[in-house]
């Protein structure tokens, strides 16, 4: 089954396509997360979000399946950190940033933070700068960031990997000074 | 449980399994939440609310059959629910627990929370609702006072021996069958003797036999059910 | 030491099923070979707590089972497959799995969690919804496998858990075992000889009630070599082996 087919089943109350989904996805969405919060956060986030999806499965409209579930991981770690307290809420920038419905003091503190991991990667227009707006800030799959670029997807994918360190590394210090972190 | 990885500290097995805790198991009901807390065990608990003879269906056949002795009674002044209801509980009784009606017998012989607690729990349980039943229709019907409760005594004799029956003979039949014939084979001696098929339901005297006799079942159970017999 | 039996006896009428049997086991996986009619069953259940001995020192887990409370305790710590197993055929998997977790005084915040690992474990998490009686054999004994394993037991007892296992289920059980085995003590009756040399580190070998052999498989294979035994395999040649030596 395609993932539309899963979810669409899942929406229906088969929990076996609930189990192939999270096969299938699990592990991306957990690398994703895990950029941004610590790996006990990571666990409870990609937790809170399977259960928001074997809820709202009925919601889902046909498209790609892998955005609408990091969407669904975005509002679960915002809410998440969001019942934390403030002083965590500072880690993970990307969040809220363009969900128009969110909460506008929750963007405004995730455009500050933004601004700052996004200073770590390089100057504005650098290549690194170019691959995580694409891929990561406005969701588009490697492919058609390569495109984009006018690089090999290989590039793309490099690029990618040294945004994630240079993002870790950034993020880490900011957990460090909190004393939380992984 | 994935074959994929993802990052090497985050363990997706734990993940997946917080979320099929959810997902595949229910919170427990009300009702078994307050016996868990009344009995002081969810084992307990969990036992009673799954007793086959406790279920919807059988609860709503129950009231029906009284509801119909209840009309019956209306009719012909005959009080019928004080004669059907102790063939009814007996037979509750018999499909409450025990080697006839459980199939995982066996292994329910070497839980932490013994066979025998659950024997006795879903046996009152069934009991007491029976017996409740028993009373409402009994005095909604206008049946006299004596024979409104006189019929307890007898009732609960008859669902000893069902229950001695079951597990004497490790079958849930045998346990209905035990009770029934019994009931009715006093409720037509009583008429024989003296006249009224209410002779078996209302007379005082019969109490203390009524009594004992239910200890001699009752002992009998809890001998039956200390000792598990064994093949090799 | 998880299992001290001295001079077992188990007497049903005028036949003894148990003849007099000693043994200590500590964490590891214990294998039980034997015909049968052997008695394995018998032993089992007694160390099960389900049948009381005769006579002889039965202690688990360094409890009494005479006494109530003591009992009690054991079971917490118990997990047992019986031969024949019987299910409820309207519940579930999780269902069934989850009533004997309670059953067993499981703290109920841990259950559903543990529950869920115990299904995983034995590769029924696609069919964990499904209702038994929707079930092939192999799965049902699965399913008794994982209520065994549930509550994390320190003492497994496990009566012919292979029946109807296909082979790469067979190994996966026996990856689990040895898990277990780490810790706890694990008791398999088995007449399937191969279970018992891939995953025992210790095996008994009973016939008509008492023990005719205790060691390591590795010494009952010793035992069949150069005696022209009967069987295919090494193990099988030690079995026919020790069993014609202890008849004759």
């Amino acid at each position: 089954m395609d993932d539309d087919e899963l979810i669409t089943a899942i929406a229906a109350g088969d929990d076996t396509a609930l189990r192939e989904l999270f096969s299938r996805h699990a592990p991306w969405l957990a690398i994703r997360l895990r950029s941004l919060l610590p790996a006990t956060d990571t666990e409870d986030v990609l937790q809170e979000t399977f259960l928001a999806v074997w809820q709202g499965a009925g919601s889902y409209r046909r498209g790609s399946a892998a955005g609408w579930l990091w969407g669904i991981a975005r509002r679960q770690a915002a809410l998440f950190l969001r019942r934390r307290g403030p002083a965590t809420l500072e880690l993970p920038g990307l969040l809220a940033i363009d969900d128009p419905d969110g909460d506008p003091a929750e963007a405004a503190l995730s455009g500050v933070v933004m601004a700052r991991a996004a200073a770590a990667l390089g100057p504005d227009g650098s290549p690194e700068r170019e691959v995580w707006r694409l891929v990561y800030v406005e969701d588009r799959p490697v492919a058609e960031a390569a495109e984009l670029l006018g690089v090999p997807v290989g590039t793309v994918k490099s690029r990618a990997h040294r945004v994630r360190r240079r993002l870790q590394a950034a993020l880490r210090i900011g957990t460090a000074t909190e004393g939380g972190g992984s | 449980m994935t074959d994929r990885c993802g990052p090497p500290d985050v363990d997706l097995d734990r993940v997946w399994t917080g979320v099929a805790a959810q997902v595949w198991l229910r919170r427990p009901g009300r009702i078994e939440r307050l016996a868990a807390q009344l009995l002081r065990s969810p084992g307990l608990a969990r036992a009673l609310v799954t007793t086959p003879s406790l279920l919807t269906g059988w609860v709503i056949a129950t009231a029906a059959i009284l509801l119909a002795g209840m009309a019956a009674t209306w009719g012909t002044h005959t009080p019928y629910v004080a004669l059907f209801d102790p063939a009814v509980a007996a037979a509750g009784i018999a499909y409450a627990y025990g080697p006839g009606i459980d199939p995982a017998w066996e292994l329910s012989q070497s839980m932490a929370v013994s066979d025998r607690m659950v024997l006795l729990t879903r046996a009152l349980a069934v009991f007491g609702l029976n017996a409740v039943f028993g009373l409402l229709a009994s005095a909604a019907s206008g049946a006299a006072v004596a024979v409104t409760f006189g019929w307890l005594v007898p009732m609960t004799a008859v669902c000893a021996l069902a229950l001695a029956a079951a597990t004497l003979a490790r079958s849930a039949n045998v346990g209905v069958a035990a009770g029934m014939s019994g009931w009715v084979i006093t409720v037509l001696a009583g008429k024989a003797i003296a006249g009224q098929v209410t002779a078996a339901v209302a007379g005082p005297s019969l109490v203390l036999p009524y009594l004992v006799f239910t200890a001699c079942c009752g002992a009998l159970v809890l001998y039956t059910t200390r000792i598990p017999r064994g093949t090799a | 030491m998880n299992v001290e039996l001295e001079e077992l006896v188990r007497r049903f009428g005028h036949t003894q099923a148990v003849a007099g049997v000693s043994l200590r086991a500590g964490p590891g996986v214990f294998g039980l070979l034997g015909p049968n009619g052997a008695g394995k069953t018998s032993l089992l259940r007694m160390m099960a707590t389900v049948l009381p001995p005769t006579s002889g020192r039965l202690e688990l887990l360094s409890r009494d089972p005479g006494d109530h409370a003591e009992r009690r305790e054991i079971r917490r710590r118990l997990g047992y497959l019986p031969q024949n197993l019987g299910y409820y055929p309207g519940f579930t998997v999780v269902d069934f799995i989850e009533y004997f977790a309670l059953l067993k005084d499981m703290p109920p915040r841990q259950v559903p969690r543990a529950v869920v690992a115990a299904v995983e474990r034995v590769g029924l998490g696609d069919k964990a919804r499904s209702k038994l009686k929707t079930l092939s054999g192999g799965m049902l004994r699965r399913v008794g496998i994982a209520q065994a394993i549930v509550n994390d037991p320190e003492l497994l007892l496990l009566d012919e858990p292979t029946a109807g296992l296909d082979p790469e289920q067979r190994v996966a059980f026996r990856t689990l075992l040895r898990e277990i085995g780490e810790r706890g003590t694990v008791v398999v009756s088995t007449h399937l000889v191969e279970d018992v040399g891939a995953a025992c580190t210790e095996v008994a070998l009973m016939d008509q009630g008492r023990i005719v052999f205790h060691g390591t498989p590795h010494q009952l294979t010793a035992r069949g070599e150069g005696t022209g035994a009967a069987g295919d395999a090494p193990l099988e040649r030690g079995y026919s082996a020790v069993l014609a030596a202890a008849r004759s």
